[in-house]
């Protein structure tokens, strides 16, 4: 086996340049995977630990769906190494519900904080193509490469995500919500 | 376009992926389609509503967390460097074992310095002080530059041309450094005036590295290189051999 290259002041720097940027990012996307502010830290530092120890493999692409795909494969390992101890449904639900809103209104407020926690509530699966694509806004070819899936896959699974977070806001905002009629 | 066509199609088009044609034919069917205009405005619903939720930024705690990862990997000496630290600490040692004369002729001893001499040509963009293949331009340099005069022999027939030579200060006494090069890897060969008959060379591997130790021709000899323990056999062996042939 040949090892890595031991990252130098050098490659810091660069990575500092490129990647560090997308800290916010990482971070969000480890929030919406864990569902928890506190581990979120957690996978966000480690995958940022493994994204410099990778470095020396990073071939110039684009640097948000490199970063994210190292952030999804980091929470995946300590899931599996603690073991699946997911929060219960009522506090995820609660957490992500919680956080900066800069929204005065009381009923967008509200609104938020049920869309919030109708998206919290989907499993992984949903959760996490629906974050890659409505919230970091990531073309289907980079959400592939994030989640290591067809294009195809990512489509229908896609198609699937939103049919789900369509049952979970119909059923937390009732007929109220324009632009999501019944069934 | 039929309707499983025009439903399946839905996702692709608020998400932008569709070519401009199938945006198109998608536009068309729609018109004829109720279902698929309902699902389309309930996507595009959904899109906006997840769009308006506020981002979470990293936490400082997190930030200053990296801050202090990164600055103290960067801070880290590079593993060969804190390798040659190591060996010129042992250098040290070395000298002033060799002021006790108690170092010289002990097997073994004193290969650090002729491990750290290596790295520093291995490791150096200028791993020679005279960069020559020819022994006639190599052999008088060392000349006014150390208190003995060394053999010099470009072996590329042999498969190690002759790079060139450099001064090295090994055991408190300056001694001359021939680079050979063999395919990518290089020969470091310290030599100096030694007393005693010729010997085999001790070929034998330590840490990564095979280094070889012998005495010929009237010089002590000491290779250290990152080729496999049989080419460094084949270069001690053709060294004696042009030695050899020019007695």
């Amino acid at each position: 086996m040949v090892d890595a290259p031991q990252p130098d002041a050098a490659a810091t720097a660069r990575f500092r340049a490129v990647m560090l940027p997308h800290l916010d990012a990482a971070y969000g996307f480890a929030r919406w995977l864990t569902r928890d502010p506190v581990q979120a830290q957690d996978v966000a530092q480690e995958a940022m630990l493994r994204a410099l120890k990778y470095f020396h493999a990073f071939r110039g692409e684009e640097a948000r769906p490199w970063l994210l795909r190292i952030v999804r494969n980091t929470w995946t390992d300590l899931r599996t190494q603690k073991g699946a101890n997911d929060q219960p449904l009522d506090v995820v639900e609660d957490r992500a519900a919680e956080g900066p809103d800069p929204e005065a209104s009381a009923l967008a407020h509200d609104r938020r904080r049920q869309v919030a926690a109708a998206l919290a509530a989907l499993p992984a699966e949903s959760r996490e193509i629906l974050v890659l694509r409505e919230i970091e806004d990531l073309s289907y070819k980079h959400i592939a490469s994030v989640l290591d899936l067809p294009v195809g896959t990512v489509m229908s699974r896609l198609a699937r995500a939103r049919e789900k977070l369509a049952v979970e806001l119909r059923g937390r905002l009732g007929r109220s919500v324009h632009g999501l009629p019944d069934v | 376009m039929d309707c499983p066509t025009c439903e399946a199609m839905v996702d692709a088009y608020i998400d932008g992926e569709l070519s401009a044609t199938e945006s198109g034919a998608f536009e068309t069917a729609l018109a004829a389609c109720p279902e698929c205009r309902r699902r389309l405005d309930e996507a595009k619903a959904m899109s906006g509503l997840l769009r308006e939720l506020p981002a979470d930024p990293a936490p400082d705690l997190l930030r200053a967390g990296i801050e202090r990862d990164l600055r103290a990997i960067a801070a880290r000496p590079r593993e060969r460097m804190r390798w040659m630290a190591m060996a010129a600490s042992l250098i040290v040692a070395v000298s002033v074992g060799w002021v006790g004369g108690s170092i010289t002729g002990r097997e073994g001893t004193g290969e650090e310095a002729y491990v750290s001499t290596y790295l520093r040509v291995a490791s150096s963009d200028h791993p020679v002080d005279v960069a020559s293949t020819d022994r006639h331009t190599v052999k008088p340099w060392f000349a006014g530059r150390l208190d003995y005069s060394p053999v010099v022999h470009d072996l590329t027939s042999a498969g190690f041309p002759l790079e060139g030579g450099r001064v090295d200060v090994v055991g408190g006494r300056k001694v001359s450094v021939l680079v050979y090069r063999h395919n990518q890897h290089r020969v470091a060969l310290s030599l100096w005036p030694g007393s005693g008959g010729d010997t085999t060379p001790a070929v034998r591997e330590r840490d990564g590295f095979t280094l070889a130790e012998w005495r010929h021709g009237g010089f002590e000899m000491r290779a250290v290189s990152d080729v496999a323990p049989a080419e460094m056999t084949a270069f001690a062996k053709a060294l004696d051999r042009a030695t050899g042939e020019e007695r």
